[in-house]
């Protein structure tokens, strides 16, 4: 049986149905059983008339990322598709608007841009639309339909997936978005197939409870807040991290938790501290501008020694930036964007069921090394749908404070008391004989303020080394290594969404016969040196790629490892092309080759 | 600044690419732009019953590969149809609506299969090969060993009649005045053709005699897929139906650009038709010649890539009148057997 790995791009005007129609396509091929990364890219206004593309990736086995070329192209607008037009390899498929309802300049239909090696084919999608509609807001359908015809997709998985989309609404709009795309499916088939675009049969049958298993990042981080037994939040809408909130909105009252949106991101970070404090299993959502308003109230998180999960996606900055663009460059602020010493943990997934695991896990280091956890995304991976499989039972703790004890509290209760692991016995609000101090003001064991120079390095050390037992927190990867085990010419260290890329350019680089493995770093902070070092021991050349311009990752690398690693950065907004890091990749292989030759050849001269 | 000179061209047949090389040697910096209706690149047509002996895979029919029209920068424009022609404003339209302004327009859209107007009715009954699609969809739904049935005859026809032969299908040809079309044959000559098309295994059938074709139906189930039934009751059963009547210009999006027709493009022998900035050459074309004193089409392989290049030659200042090369007489073979000068290409 032939392998699919197909990738199909969808491009539109917002209200064009660009989306829906790829939010249709990834969710009736998931339900087909079949492996499937999606990405979605919106216009930074957001509403209007901006461009949105929708990329939906489709393999029978499991792969990381998105591909650079698409294997067919749906124009539902040429003037934002005609740009990716050469995002079509060859022989791939475009698809497009044959009758445009008004005359077109020279050059402005997309037909004008189809190279000779791609196929076209342009169909009356508005027409078709109008005769089952009445209207032409099911261009997206027809042309989905005709896809699904041409390439040669079950046409009834699309039916319930239409169905299950317009669920809620009069019968009547299912019934016509079906008619629409069975009649662009008819066109489809009979379409002589030049392209050599086919989908085979999915390995696995299908999969009832396949809904479930098809998510994206914010979506996993709110079904592990959820798995988690979260009971407060609150939040301001920033995106890519509203649909957080907007989900847990729904899904928190269901279970008799508590959601406020506050006025700003301040109140969210203090009302989020301050229900972690009153033992509430608490979060709050963010991107970048927002994490800059919070910085001062993690700090007293931080020296109060209050639990609380802050989700951070990130997108294109400094300031509004590139609002619906990813990046990578909230590293630094994550890891040390608060006054003092205000070491926190970080922990940044680096795919779908990641964000998942680091979300309900989150919550347990919060709580049991009593700090502030950043989770951090990017928009990349908030808005990036995977199939994957979560577990049936929560694999998290309803709590995991370390609880003040009735001998805790005899005898004068010490909140913040040296003890072996460093996190203090936890007394909340109201318990008896529980009675304490919280300030943002250096302190004591009792929490009462002290600018002793002693007790301020004693305290600042029990911040700091209480972090490290999260290392070794049960049941979640700090740190993996992927690909040739044992010494290798490139070893690539990524952290975060861009993973996925770095995995795709390690499998090609092996499969060129260069010796290359990758580690995924998990936890940002801190940092697990011990597997870091050793990984970099056995790795000729490090190669450290990530989407943000001053190389953060690489510079806190170094930083903490003391040695040089080879930086490699690109902020263009979307995910990093594989097939540049492959060319970077070969580059540093060659290198390593000849300091080998070099060496040997100066070990020769020696002996000689 | 001097804009460069922009040649569009309707056809990507070998009439219309021969013209676009030609052009880019003469006229390097200009811009050029093929219009054509097919998804295709420009393939041979005279290749296509390739497809009986399985040769399906479409890349395999390409002339040139993709890569050839980008080093010549020269842009295709592919499932585009020119419905229009404003030879005042010099402008195209094409059925998307887009409109392409040219400064020369050379016409060699070539002709499509002629279906005399008593067949129309029963065109959806028939099967066309004259693309690459068509002659899948042939080959698809004709059985092994099955019966083709070609209305008319025609050299085309007559080509994929000896291939299908050689394949091992039947093939029975209704005889008429378009048999031997292109060709002009008469009396005996004709007799002795005829009798060539036996010695070949194509089996005839006089058409005229059966007083004409009645219908043509579907078949029964479990019977040839369809049945030809003629004036005198005659029924003739085959798998496929297929017309082969010659060929008429595809013209009709000219009518109204100032370009004269008669059944195609009138031209003077150096291919300009009575528009200057329009030239046409091809199977679509009717050229002037001085002695006859009348407008003729020239057939043939060799013939129309010369029409290219003349026509590309006049377009960028050359005054070169076409000159015929093609043997156009019809000859047998040593084995009895009739080949035709038409059938001949590079």
């Amino acid at each position: 049986m032939k392998n699919t790995d197909i990738q199909i791009s969808i491009c539109g005007s917002a209200g064009d149905g660009t989306i829906a129609a790829g939010d249709i396509l990834k969710r009736a091929l998931a339900k087909g059983g079949f492996k499937v990364i999606a990405f979605d890219v919106y216009p930074p206004e957001i509403r209007g008339f901006g461009k949105c593309i929708s990329r939906v990736r489709v393999t029978t086995e499991q792969v990381y990322s998105l591909k650079h070329h698409s294997d067919v192209l749906v124009s539902l607008d040429d003037s934002h598709a005609i740009p990716h037009v050469g995002e079509v390899r060859d022989s791939g498929a475009v698809i497009y608007e044959d009758t445009p309802i008004s005359g077109v300049l020279e050059g402005s239909h997309i037909s004008a841009h189809i190279s000779p090696g791609q196929i076209p084919y342009g169909l009356p999608v508005r027409e078709i639309s109008e005769k089952e509609t009445s209207g032409n807001r099911s261009r997206n359908i027809v042309a989905l339909g005709y896809l699904a015809g041409l390439i040669g997709m079950e046409p009834e998985i699309f039916h319930e997936t239409i169905a299950d989309k317009f669920r809620g609404k009069a019968i009547k709009i299912t019934d016509m978005n079906v008619a629409a795309f069975d009649k662009g499916y008819a066109l489809g088939q009979k379409t002589f197939k030049l392209d050599d675009v086919t989908v085979g049969k999915a390995k696995k049958s299908r999969n009832k409870d396949a809904t479930i298993t098809m998510m994206n990042g914010n979506a996993a981080v709110v079904q592990g807040c959820m798995d988690a037994h979260i009971k407060t939040f609150f939040g301001y809408p920033i995106t890519p991290a509203t649909t957080i909130m907007e989900k847990l909105a729904t899904e928190m009252p269901k279970v008799g938790g508590r959601l406020l949106q506050t006025e700003d991101e301040i109140s969210a970070i203090a009302a989020t501290i301050g229900a972690g404090y009153a033992g509430s299993r608490c979060a709050t959502a963010t991107s970048g501008p927002g994490l800059a308003l919070m910085a001062e109230m993690l700090g007293l998180g931080v020296v109060a020694e209050l639990p609380s999960v802050i989700f951070v996606s990130q997108r294109g900055g400094p300031s509004t930036g590139l609002p619906t663009k990813t990046e990578q460059s909230d590293l630094n602020l994550a890891v040390y964007g608060r006054g003092g010493d205000g070491q926190i943990i970080v922990l940044a997934p680096t795919n779908v069921e990641g964000c998942y695991k680091c979300a309900g896990k989150a919550f347990e280091m919060a709580e049991q090394y009593q700090t502030p956890v950043i989770v951090l995304l990017d928009l990349y991976l908030s808005n990036r749908f995977e199939t994957v499989e979560l577990p049936k039972q929560s694999p998290f703790t309803k709590t995991s404070n370390k609880a003040a004890k009735k001998k805790d509290l005899e005898g004068g209760y010490k909140r913040y008391a040296f003890t072996k692991d460093l996190a203090s016995p936890r007394a909340l609000p109201g318990q008896e004989n529980g009675m304490h101090t919280i300030t943002g003001l250096e302190h004591n064991e009792l929490g009462r303020p002290s600018d002793q120079p002693r007790m301020h390095e004693d305290m600042s050390a029990k911040r700091h080394n209480k972090l490290l037992a999260a290392l070794s927190h049960h049941d979640i990867t700090i740190e993996k290594r992927f690909g040739d085990e044992g010494d290798v010419d490139v070893g690539i260290l990524g952290w975060g969404s861009n993973f996925g890329e770095c995995l795709e350019a390690m499998f090609k680089a092996r499969e060129e016969g260069i010796r290359c493995s990758a580690m995924k770093v998990v936890m940002l902070s801190p940092l697990p040196l011990g597997p870091i070092n050793d990984f970099m021991d056995a790795s000729g050349e490090v190669f450290v790629p990530e989407l943000n311009y001053e190389g953060q990752f690489a510079n806190l690398i170094q930083g903490a490892t003391a040695r040089s690693v080879h930086s490699y950065t690109r902020v263009p907004g979307s995910p990093m092309r594989v097939e540049d890091m492959l060319v970077e990749i070969r580059r540093l292989a060659k290198i390593k080759k000849a300091k080998k030759i070099g060496k040997t050849k100066k070990a020769k001269k020696k002996a000689a | 600044m001097v804009q460069p000179k922009h040649h569009v061209i309707i056809g990507s047949g070998i009439t219309g690419t021969q013209a676009a090389i030609t052009l880019r040697e003469r006229d390097p910096k200009s811009r050029i732009t093929i219009i054509t209706m097919s998804t295709l690149l420009f393939y041979n047509r005279y290749d296509l019953p390739d497809v009986f002996r399985g040769r399906t895979d479409w890349q395999s029919f390409l002339v040139y590969p993709p890569s050839f029209y980008e080093e010549l920068n020269i842009k295709l424009r592919r499932g585009s149809r020119v419905v229009n022609v404003d030879s005042t404003r010099k402008e195209i339209t094409l059925g998307h609506k887009e409109t392409i302004r040219y400064d020369t327009l050379l016409v060699s859209s070539g002709g499509r299969g002629y279906l005399p107007e008593e067949l129309v009715d029963f065109r959806s009954l028939m099967h066309n090969f004259a693309t690459f699609e068509a002659a899948m969809n042939v080959k698809k739904i004709l059985p092994e060993n099955g019966k083709v049935i070609m209305l008319g005859g025609d050299m085309l026809g007559l080509d994929l009649a000896r291939n299908l032969i050689q394949c091992g299908y039947t093939v029975t040809v209704i005889t008429g005045e378009h048999t031997f079309w292109p060709h002009t044959v008469e009396g005996n000559e004709r007799k002795t053709f005829m009798k060539a098309l036996e010695s070949m295994k194509v089996e005839t059938f006089d058409g005229d005699k059966a007083e004409g074709i009645a219908s043509i139906e579907e078949g029964k189930k479990g019977k040839p897929a369809r049945k030809i039934i003629f004036k005198d009751d005659t029924v003739l059963e085959g798998d496929v139906v297929m017309p082969f009547f010659g060929l008429a210009p595809a013209v009709e999006f000219m009518i109204g650009s100032d370009a004269d027709i008669e059944r195609g493009l009138l031209v003077n022998p150096e291919l300009r038709t009575t528009n200057e900035h329009i030239f046409a050459a091809g199977d679509v074309c009717q050229i002037w010649d001085k002695k006859d004193k009348s407008y003729k089409f020239f057939y043939g392989w060799k013939n129309v890539r010369a029409m290219g290049e003349v026509a590309a030659k006049n377009m960028t200042g050359d005054n070169t009148a076409f000159v015929t090369t093609q043997d156009e007489k019809l000859r047998l073979d040593k084995k009895g057997q009739i080949n035709s000068p038409f059938w001949e290409y590079d």
